[in-house]
């Protein structure tokens, strides 16, 4: 009997688990090289960013390979191959696979970058980078996480290397403090967090994610829907502390309103390049995830589940709305770059929350009967993958000019920018690209992914009007942002170069100069082309609503 | 390869060849491979278009070997007795697209493909509707391509010779005048001239070789802007900005009823097509000339004889009628006749016809190459050349339209010939008034004399406005005729091959000179073209039992004469009799080879060109792309009793015409010998006898002066209501928003750094105040931020309790 457990628990662990775990595997076999490398001295030998590069490339390349066999292969048929694993505390399906996708050619991308813009020195790069690949494995294992247990596991090995790094540039106070507020405050978030799955867990008895649904069916499946019951009562009473308590966790990782403020002092302190990261992949990561988890406590449910679900909805709504007219506003009279880019980034992690309320809604409206939402449910989910495929070209291009224009002129603050234009063409127009795809104008990919949220928040506002006062918040937001976006170009482009400013020669066929290209280009290959990538979430975001 | 592939392949390098010099040239200083003293953009634009030339040439010569060169002989005229499609090169099965080109040529070529088409790329789908970039290939786009490639070839010759001051660093231009006497300064444009030259061969060709109505209209627009840009190339000058925005802006009246047109036809008709295709999956999507004309090239129209409730029924390119479920597809007649009423809009703008007219001769402004290429030899004809094109749209009524429209528009263009004294002014009424005959002849059902107008007048127009252009150089910029003459002594080649322009455009001939060789008179090219026009609006005249339609052939049969007077009279004044301003003689010099050659060559091609006439190669190619079978007569009933002339009623009254058109041709001749050359009466004169008559002339019949009246003084007080409103109510509000939103945005960062933190300060007080002493490493605000976990929790929480459901 142990005997036969042991044996099916083994092959299915070598067989298949293995292999969907490549990429993790790969990442963890780079992460030993680079301290084994600290620790008997062939660091100075090999570079560590090329250690670090060649463990992001192979984990790259298997996750590709996975993607690719995971979207030939049939998807009703294949429950070999779908389905969890490692004993049901991790799933695999083509979402997951995409999100791996991003999240690792994000982490090339910045890898790329900390090479070229020479952070971190030689001295500290295999702690760098080891804390940049270990994050990136507790990333990767939140997109694929199946178990509340791996919910906070998840998060925590994507949080606690974020800390060090974030305090990364030594002796510089701002840093520091901003590593320790970000700690304090993560921490905190965690509490608040494991408070709520244990609240959950207990009530449920269980932390698996298919079963979640089911048993919530089951727990308010014979009452009549009231609180006028006091036993019933007190479940919904504990069920919606848990549902809170959990999601602030998602809201610290996401920095959402009122969770945000480690958002702006963390991103000033730190260097750019770990802003970029923080500001895409932790948020890539953290909405895969809530997503997921979402989608697991509603897959089913009962009518008075329904009405609670629908208020969960409207409140992720309006937190979304207040988030992002938040972040925009505050962005507006910022005078530090990076400042500013923390504050859009909060102002973006609304937007996208906005595609998740509109899943909500739209989701409760199918516990209530009406099937034909499955699709539409479905298609908030591609828009919020296709905003999130733009956002990593588009805020990483921000974040990664900012570095680079920071190791010409030595400065982060707007006002030096001026005159800039014309003196470093290349970085400008990039610049340009970014942000004006942050605001999201057509053609560019911010426009895209812009578009198909908002046309989620006007199908779900056929299930509940709340959602088109969210669609029109959402809207006045973008021009709110248009301020303070074009405010950066105006100074670059429209003020003279002040006399005795440091005078700036960027070669666009410099390796950095095709670094920007190579990360601005495919902003507008996404606006004109979308197919490129929306097949690919379409199908990622159909499998989520199959049962 | 098939035949359709190697012309699709030909025609698309020598289309793509000047963008690709434009944008060499362009960015010829940016990317240091020449510099501002240096020819090589020139050079560069030259090779690009000569091949071009080569391209479209060979591209000639090889459909010609592959057909058996069956469209350029002539086609034995069967009477109608013998059968309804035997006398024609379009039979009915021709008509069908060849995509692919398949069908091997036999001498019978009734197999011959009339035209081979395809697509290059599909730009963008919205539902049913496509937009693809399309190419169209008949003996009409040949015979374009290689007619615009080889005199837009001459003209860049000549204008390596005629930009030459440009090739400095510091160009006085002597006609801007800044305070204190100077002049301005500018370095040279030369590359940019010859970048500006390419785009517009470039759009031009696009325009041909266009294979749907929105592909053409994208072009349209593109040889709208390089106009634009080359006729304000000296920008500095006032008078070239205005003129540039005036044409610009008289283009953009006549392509809104362009636009009109097409929304007409995509709503009605679904496609821009020109050509079925077949599609991957087997369907067959039939484009708008099937659509419209079936296979037998006629409307299938309903038999209700209201005009409002006629119907043509749409039909596929077997000529079975579409449905649509059970309900035959339709079109409203009215609707077609709108369409169709629209897109001729847009030629009335680009080809400057009554009433658009006005901007052509402000145009002349550009530099002379320019007048010679984009205004007088190919821009101008692309509205003659659309009327052609989309002539299977054209019910009878719009034709009629057309058929007008020329007929005022040459009178008026030629009476103000008569009186301009301005050697450029004069070319560009005559270029006005000669694309009157185009459409005149379009209108009346010569649709081959319309475009053999439009391929000979643009070798002999272009002729002269190089030769005008060499007599402009070598006067030293002075145009004004009056100061000139003799001017022959001096610069002869120029005379000699302005003077075979001017009897080219005149129409003169050798009756009975030419008959033993070519069955023809002796004469140059202009005389056949214009002969057949004339012929054509003589059948029409006669066919059409409403009396008023013989204007149509008594009109231009006058302007014939008007035409030779003008035309002699510009040579006489320039060339001939005494010197009238002794400096300008003086220094007056003829032009290097280099600007000469080209005339020569050009005045070979205006002489020639058309030799044989209506049984000469260049009509026959022409009328082989015809795509509606003219060999019945066509009528309609509908709106007014129209009578559109066959083939065979044209041929009969040639004879009659052709004299009558001579006739008037040697009287203008004649007059304007008396009157300039022999001065045998003073034309100060008749000025002065006929004050009233010439004051209106000279202001070109007030056109310009109406405009201002009815459109410009009125666009102008409504800008500036407007101007007053935006300034007194909109900036206000806007300004007021934007405080607003800056006071908010302000509000927000107080209340993020200052009230937030305020306020947990107060909640907290009493935490911090008992925290004081553990102050270790401790900032105030980190505490906060976490309080605020705690409160961002329960407040979370209360509000989602009391929303819940009782």
């Amino acid at each position: 009997m142990f005997q036969a457990l042991f044996t099916s628990l083994l092959q299915e662990t070598t067989q298949r688990s293995l292999w969907l775990a490549g990429p993790e595997l790969a990442l963890t076999a780079g992460i030993v090289l680079l301290l084994l490398g600290r620790l008997l001295g062939f660091d100075k030998l090999i570079p560590p960013h090329w250690i670090a590069l060649a463990g992001a490339m192979a984990a790259f390349g298997l996750s590709l390979a996975i993607f690719y066999s995971a979207n030939s292969t049939d998807p009703t048929a294949a429950d070999e191959y779908f389905g969890v694993y490692f004993s049901g505390l991790m799933t695999f399906d083509k979402f997951g696979a995409l999100v791996r996708l991003f999240l690792l050619l994000f982490l090339v991308f910045v890898l790329a970058l900390t090479v070229l813009s020479g952070i971190p020195d030689a001295e500290d790069g295999p702690d760098f980078y080891t804390l940049l690949l270990g994050a990136v494995v507790g990333m990767l294992l939140m997109c694929s996480a199946n178990n509340l247990l791996m919910v906070f596991l998840g998060i925590e090995m994507a949080s606690v290397p974020s800390y060090a790094m974030a305090g990364f540039l030594k002796g510089r106070k701002q840093g520091s403090e901003a590593a320790l507020k970000f700690v304090v405050f993560g921490a905190g978030a965690a509490g608040v967090m494991l408070y709520g799955i244990s609240l959950l867990a207990g009530m449920l008895g269980t932390g698996d994610f298919q079963e979640i649904g089911l048993r919530l069916t089951v727990l308010f499946g014979n009452a009549d829907g009231t609180l006028s019951d006091p036993v019933r009562a007190a479940t919904i009473r504990t069920l919606l502390l848990a549902l809170v308590m959990i999601f602030v966790g998602f809201a610290f990782k996401l920095s959402i309103v009122p969770f945000h403020f480690w958002t702006p002092d963390v991103f000033q302190g730190a260097p750019a390049e770990v802003g970029g990261f923080l500001s895409v992949a932790s948020k890539a990561a953290a909405f895969a995830l809530l997503t997921r988890l979402v989608l697991a406590i509603m897959s089913a449910g009962t009518a008075s589940l329904q009405d609670l679900y629908l208020i969960l909805g409207i409140a992720v709504g309006v937190i979304a709305a207040v988030t992002a007219t938040f972040g925009n506003l505050a962005a507006y009279s910022q005078t530090n770059m990076k400042r500013m880019l923390a504050y859009s980034t909060i102002a973006h992690a609304g937007y996208m929350l906005m595609a998740i309320a509109a899943m909500m809604v739209l989701q409760s409206g199918r516990i209530g009967g009406d099937t034909s939402l499955a699709e539409r449910s479905s298609h908030a989910v591609e828009g919020l993958l296709y905003y999130l495929a733009v956002y990593l070209f588009m805020n990483l291009g921000a974040f990664s000019i900012t570095a680079l224009i920071r190791n010409e002129i030595f400065s982060e603050e707007i006002e030096d920018y001026r005159g800039l234009g014309y003196q470093a063409p290349v970085l400008c127009v990039g610049m340009g690209l970014c942000l004006f795809s942050l605001v999201g104008l057509p053609p560019l990919g911010g426009f895209v992914g812009k578009l198909m949220i908002f046309a989620s928040l006007l199908d779900a506002g056929y299930v509940h009007w709340s959602m088109w006062v969210i669609l029109a918040i959402g809207g006045l937001n973008t021009v709110l942002s248009l301020f303070y976006y074009l405010n950066v170009l105006k100074t670059m482009y429209l003020t003279e170069r002040p006399a005795g400013a440091t005078t700036v020669t960027f070669p666009a066929w410099s390796s950095a100069g095709l670094y920007v290209m190579l990360v601005t280009v495919p902003i507008i290959v996404l606006g004109v082309h979308v197919q490129l990538v929306s097949n690919a979430a379409r199908r990622a975001a159909e499998v989520l609503f199959l049962q | 390869m098939d035949t359709g592939t190697v012309l699709r392949n030909l025609l698309t390098l020598a289309w793509l060849l000047p963008l690709a010099g434009f944008v060499a040239e362009i960015y010829a200083l940016q990317l240091r491979w020449s510099h501002r003293l240096s020819k090589a953009p020139a050079q560069l634009a030259v090779a690009c278009i000569g091949a071009g030339f080569l391209c479209s040439l060979s591209a000639l010569l090889y459909w010609g070997n592959e057909t058996k060169w069956v469209g350029f002989a002539p086609v034995e005229h069967h009477t109608p007795a013998e059968g309804l499609d035997g006398g024609d090169t379009a039979p009915a099965d021709a008509l069908r697209p060849d995509a692919t080109g398949g069908e091997p040529a036999s001498e019978h070529h009734h197999q011959t493909p009339k035209f081979y088409a395809g697509t290059f790329y599909k730009l963008a789908q919205f539902g049913p509707l496509e937009i693809t970039l399309d190419w169209y290939i008949d003996s009409l786009t040949l015979v374009m391509f290689t007619m615009v490639t080889f005199i837009a070839t001459c003209i860049h010759l000549f204008a390596m010779g005629y930009m030459k001051d440009e090739l400095t660093e510091e160009y006085e231009d002597h006609q801007v005048h800044l305070p204190g006497g100077h002049h301005f300064t500018r370095p040279g444009r030369f590359h940019r001239f010859f970048a500006f030259l390419s785009l517009f061969c470039f759009s031009m060709l696009g325009l041909v070789l266009a294979g749907n109505i929105f592909q053409v209209f994208i072009f349209w627009e593109l040889v709208g802007v390089c106009s634009y840009l080359l006729i304000g190339f000296y920008v500095e000058r006032h008078s070239a900005s205005t003129a540039a925005n005036k044409a610009f802006i008289m283009n953009r009246v006549g392509d809104f009823g362009f636009l009109i047109g097409l929304m007409i036809l995509i709503t009605s008709l679904g496609t821009f097509r020109f050509f079925d295709v077949t599609t991957a999956d087997g369907a067959e999507q039939t484009g708008l000339f099937s659509l419209v004309r079936g296979d037998d090239g006629k409307l299938d129209i309903s038999d209700d004889p209201s005009v409002t409730k006629s119907v043509v029924y749409l039909r596929d390119s077997h000529g079975h009628r579409l449905v649509d479920g059970t309900t035959p597809r339709t079109i409203s007649y009215l609707l077609l006749i709108a369409a169709g009423l629209g897109v001729f809009a847009g030629s009335i703008g680009k080809s400057a016809q009554f009433p658009l007219q006005t901007w052509l001769p402000d145009a002349m402004e550009g530099p002379t190459p320019v007048s010679a290429l984009v205004h007088s030899a190919t821009m101008v004809a692309a509205g003659v050349y659309l009327a052609g094109r989309f002539y299977p749209m054209f019910p009878p009524e719009v034709l009629l339209g057309i058929a007008y429209i020329g007929c005022i528009t040459l009178f008026v263009a030629a009476t103000i010939a008569v009186v301009a004294t301005d050697i450029k002014k004069v070319l560009a009424y005559s270029t006005i008034s000669q694309l009157g005959y185009m459409m005149l002849g379009i209108g009346v059902g010569g649709w081959a004399a319309g475009l053999f107008h439009l391929v000979t007048h643009a070798f002999f127009k272009s002729l002269m406005f190089l030769a005008s252009g060499s007599v402009i150089a070598g006067c030293h910029h002075e145009q004004d005729m009056r100061k000139m003459g003799g001017l022959r002594h001096k610069m002869p080649i120029t005379a000699y091959t302005m003077l075979i322009g001017v009897i080219a455009i005149a129409g003169l001939a050798i009756p009975g000179v030419g008959n033993a060789l070519f069955g023809q008179a002796l004469a140059f090219s202009g005389y056949h073209s214009k002969d057949a026009i004339v012929a054509s609006a003589l059948a029409f005249s006669e066919l059409n039992r409403n009396p008023l339609h013989n204007i149509l052939f008594i009109v231009p049969l006058v302007t014939a004469g008007i035409t030779a007077f003008y035309m002699f009279r510009l040579w006489f004044m320039t060339f001939a009799g005494q010197p009238q301003d002794e400096h300008v003689y003086e220094h007056a010099h003829e032009n290097p080879a280099i600007m000469t050659a080209p005339l020569v060559i050009l005045s070979l091609l205006a002489a020639g060109c058309a030799i044989g006439g209506e049984d000469g190669w260049l009509y026959c190619l022409l009328s082989f792309s015809e795509t509606v079978p003219t060999v019945d007569r066509f009528t309609s009933e509908r709106v007014a009793s129209i009578v559109i002339p066959s083939h065979l009623d044209a041929r009969d009254v040639h004879g009659t015409a052709g004299g009558l058109a001579l006739l008037a041709a040697f009287a203008g001749t004649t007059v304007a010998y008396l009157l300039y050359c022999r001065k045998v009466v003073n034309p100060d004169d008749i000025r002065r006898q006929a004050g009233g008559v010439y004051d209106f002339l000279v202001d070109k019949w007030r056109f310009d002066t109406l405009y201002d009246v009815a459109f410009v003084r009125p666009c102008h007080i409504v800008a500036s209501w407007c101007q007053g409103f935006d300034q007194k109510v909109l900036d206000v509000v806007l300004h007021a928003s934007a405080a607003i939103t800056i006071v908010v945005s302000k509000w927000e960062r107080t209340f993020d750094e200052g009230m937030v933190d305020g306020l947990v300060n107060l909640i907290g007080n009493s935490t911090t105040n008992f925290g004081r002493s553990l102050r270790v490493v401790q900032t105030g605000r980190l505490r906060q931020y976490v309080m605020w976990i705690a409160v961002g929790v329960v407040v979370l929480f209360a509000a989602l309790f009391t929303a819940l459901p009782k």
